[in-house]
């Protein structure tokens, strides 16, 4: 039996001549809740297909409990894609018997689940209506009940919250933490730093096709922790400028300064008392998910794939 | 058959037979052919009583006795009338008030170029003044040709020509085995169409929808082809059931009344000739099959290189040619179903189904020719299946612009 639910090493994806992903390796430890965390085009979504079996990888290898990811073992997975689709001329109550049936459960069982997920997730009155008459949202939720009705012992959900309004994502978060509870490993990908860092026990943080750091989301922060450096000030920004600073970024009315490495905090507070600013606040902190990818990625690799700032937590496109 | 692929028929077919279309097309068949059989049932009953009560004035003096039984035959009552002006003022009278359904008026001029005047209450139907027009015009022609009543009886229908074939196991030829097997290609044609276009339309939903990608993550692109190929084909098999049941039973409801209340359209025995037989609905399946197992495969590749329906609509166009080809040339095969070039034709794969199909219904195929094409059908699917199978595992993933062929080339051979 494998400490790991899920390994991939050395996984490598060509299209042509774009490396989609390169040469990545990635743990992921029974019952834990994992971020796969990216800008999009970043490889997150090939590295999910080729977990899937979907893709096979041109290098590397897929484990998944243990062994070669064959049909047996995918049915254990509950896999939600990040482009979603349904029949949509299906009812909802048939449409999930099916999703079950492929994955190995009995029809007369998956639906009794189906029926049970759906009273739950306050769909009980769509049982018998077609899913093309669900509004999106609805139908999301549908798609997530198909993604777990076979009980899976691994989650991985493509972006699951995006496309949700708030209250669904509350929602939907809730289930994702009870799954953990009960003892499901988690890989979820997100370009929503802020989602990440609520739920994830441990990150993978890929750009450019490359992973870029992993581990314990606690042990990340900690050893970050002088990165990082939040102002509150009266006046003009312009001494915010300066080799010390590789990003800056407004947090409820003060910036946090992504500090270089080995970038000292004196030489700003100068530049700070030379432009005849007022100083409310000045202090290292702990950094944001966001803070640390850019510190490792760079500005320009989290900017040029799309990744929205920390505080843009409205959901973008799947 | 694994349980996975078992899922996917059960879904494909049920789906399909639940819907509405599939209800109309068929209730709309079997409605189809009771209205073919209703509508000279229902013509004839029309005004009969007083359209059938038809009274002759002959002026010639020797029409009548020539035209009276003819017209019993087509099922009037006739009465003759001596035909003076009084009679006829009377008689018009009487074809006004309804009282008789019409009279006749036969003179020089009918029997010079067979031109005769009919006063009717209603206007007659078709198929009826025909039926007058020919008894009085074959009884003129009759009586100016004189001699033998039968002789000349037969110089009026057209004749007959006696055909003896004498190459070895060329069976008879009748016009009825050449609608028949016209038909039953052309209805061949179209169900392999539909019923291919359908697993097309399938294989474009899901990918469209994207949903593709999750049925692929608990099986393999071969399962889900082959499953959805077989549910859709079930569900061509289950409408043909049913369209023979229902005919069978229309049959044998339907063809008495129509018998009974028009003895002159059909006889008993032209009917039985016409009424395709197990032989012939055995013929049907088997190509019916070959046929949908290669084409629904090669719709089912073109369905997953495209992203919509409007790029499916171009897409298909060479495999719509393969199919329209053998239809093209279907009449000519049927004439001459034993010409060097109706065999050849009807050997090519894609063009087998259909042509041969055509042959065999004619007699113009050997046992030895039939099952031949069959072993040719056999290896002309399971190559397609080989290549289709592999630009279709490719192509239901890819998404953005439509492969180009040497694209399409390249992933049979990697894939």
């Amino acid at each position: 039996m494998s400490d790991f639910a899920l390994r991939l090493s050395g996984v490598t994806k060509r299209f042509g001549s774009h490396t989609a992903v390169d040469h990545l390796d990635l743990e992921v430890p029974r019952g834990s809740i994992y971020g796969l965390l990216g800008p999009n085009g970043s490889g997150k979504t090939t590295s999910i297909r080729m977990i899937m079996g979907i893709l096979l990888p041109d290098e590397g290898r897929v484990e998944l409990f243990g062994s070669d990811p064959d049909e047996t073992r995918r049915r254990r997975v509950g896999y939600l894609p990040e482009e979603r689709g349904l029949y949509r001329k299906m009812k909802v109550l048939d449409l999930l018997a099916f999703m079950g049936e492929i994955r190995g459960v009995a029809p007369t069982e998956g639906r009794r689940r189906a029926g049970d997920w759906l009273d739950r997730l306050g769909l009980q009155d769509w049982i018998d209506r077609k899913v093309e008459d669900l509004s999106k949202g609805m139908q999301q939720k549908v798609q997530f009940v198909a993604t777990v009705l076979h009980q899976p012992e691994l989650l991985i959900l493509d972006e699951p919250f995006s496309g949700l309004d708030p209250i669904n994502q509350d929602v939907l978060e809730e289930i994702v933490r009870e799954f953990h509870r009960k003892g499901t490993t988690i890989l979820f990908s997100t370009h929503l730093m802020d989602q990440a860092e609520r739920l994830c026990e441990r990150v993978c943080l890929i750009s450019r096709a490359r992973k870029v750091l992993d581990g314990d989301l606690k042990g990340l922060k900690r050893a970050e922790s002088r990165g990082v450096l939040a102002v509150g000030f009266e006046g003009s920004e312009g001494w915010l400028e300066g080799p010390e600073v590789m990003a800056r970024e407004a947090v409820g009315g003060d910036y946090h300064l992504v500090l270089a490495d080995g970038a000292d905090p004196q030489a700003i507070l100068r530049r700070a008392i030379a432009a005849e600013v007022t100083i409310r606040r000045f202090e290292l902190v702990e950094p944001r998910l966001h803070e640390i990818f850019v510190h490792h990625a760079g500005e320009a690799a989290a900017g040029d794939g799309g990744m929205p700032r920390a505080l843009d937590g409205t959901g973008g496109v799947g | 058959m694994n349980a996975i692929v078992w899922a996917v028929i059960k879904r494909e077919y049920l789906q399909r037979v639940r819907s509405k279309w599939f209800v109309i097309a068929t209730v709309a068949g079997p409605l189809l052919l009771i209205g073919l059989i209703a509508a000279p049932i229902l013509m004839a009953n029309r005004g009969e009583e007083r359209e059938r009560t038809l009274v002759v004035v002959d002026r010639t003096g020797v029409l009548f006795p020539g035209v009276q039984p003819r017209l019993v035959e087509a099922g009037y009552a006739v009465e003759a009338s001596p035909g003076d002006d009084a009679e006829l003022e009377r008689l018009t009278d009487a074809v006004r008030g309804g009282s008789i359904g019409a009279f006749l008026e036969l003179d020089e001029a009918t029997l010079a170029r067979g031109h005769f005047r009919m006063r009717s209450h209603e206007a007659p139907s078709p198929v009826r003044s025909v039926l007058v027009r020919q008894a009085v015009v074959q009884t003129a022609l009759e009586v100016r040709l004189g001699g033998d009543t039968e002789d000349v009886q037969a110089l009026l229908t057209g004749g007959t020509l006696q055909v003896d074939v004498l190459s070895e196991g060329a069976g008879g030829f009748e016009d009825a085995t050449f609608v028949s097997a016209y038909l039953g290609a052309f209805l061949l044609y179209m169900s392999l169409l539909f019923y291919a276009v359908a697993v097309m339309r399938s294989v474009l939903e899901e990918k469209t929808s994207r949903i593709v990608e999750v049925i692929l993550s608990s099986m393999r692109p071969y399962e889900l082809m082959l499953g959805k190929i077989l549910g859709v084909g079930a569900v061509g098999l289950t409408q043909f059931a049913l369209w023979i049941l229902s005919a069978g039973l229309i049959f044998a409801v339907g063809a008495p009344a129509l018998l009974a209340a028009r003895p002159d359209f059909m006889s008993p025995e032209t009917l039985a000739d016409v009424l395709p037989g197990a032989g012939y609905a055995a013929l049907f399946a088997a190509y019916f099959l070959g046929g949908y197992f290669i084409y629904s495969g090669l719709y089912a590749a073109v369905g997953a290189t495209c992203n919509s329906d409007e790029e499916a609509q171009q897409a298909q166009m060479p495999v719509v040619m393969l199919l329209v080809v053998p239809i093209l040339f279907v009449t000519q095969v049927i004439q001459e179903p034993e010409a060097t070039l109706s065999i050849a034709l009807s050997f090519v794969p894609f063009f087998t189904p259909i042509l041969m199909f055509a042959r065999a219904v004619v007699g113009g195929a050997s046992a030895l020719e039939i099952a031949a094409s069959m072993v040719l059908m056999a290896f002309t699917i399971l190559a397609v299946a080989w290549v289709a199978g592999r630009i279709y595992k490719v192509g239901i993933l890819m998404a953005g612009k439509r492969p180009t062929l040497p694209e399409i080339l390249r992933w049979v051979r990697q894939a």
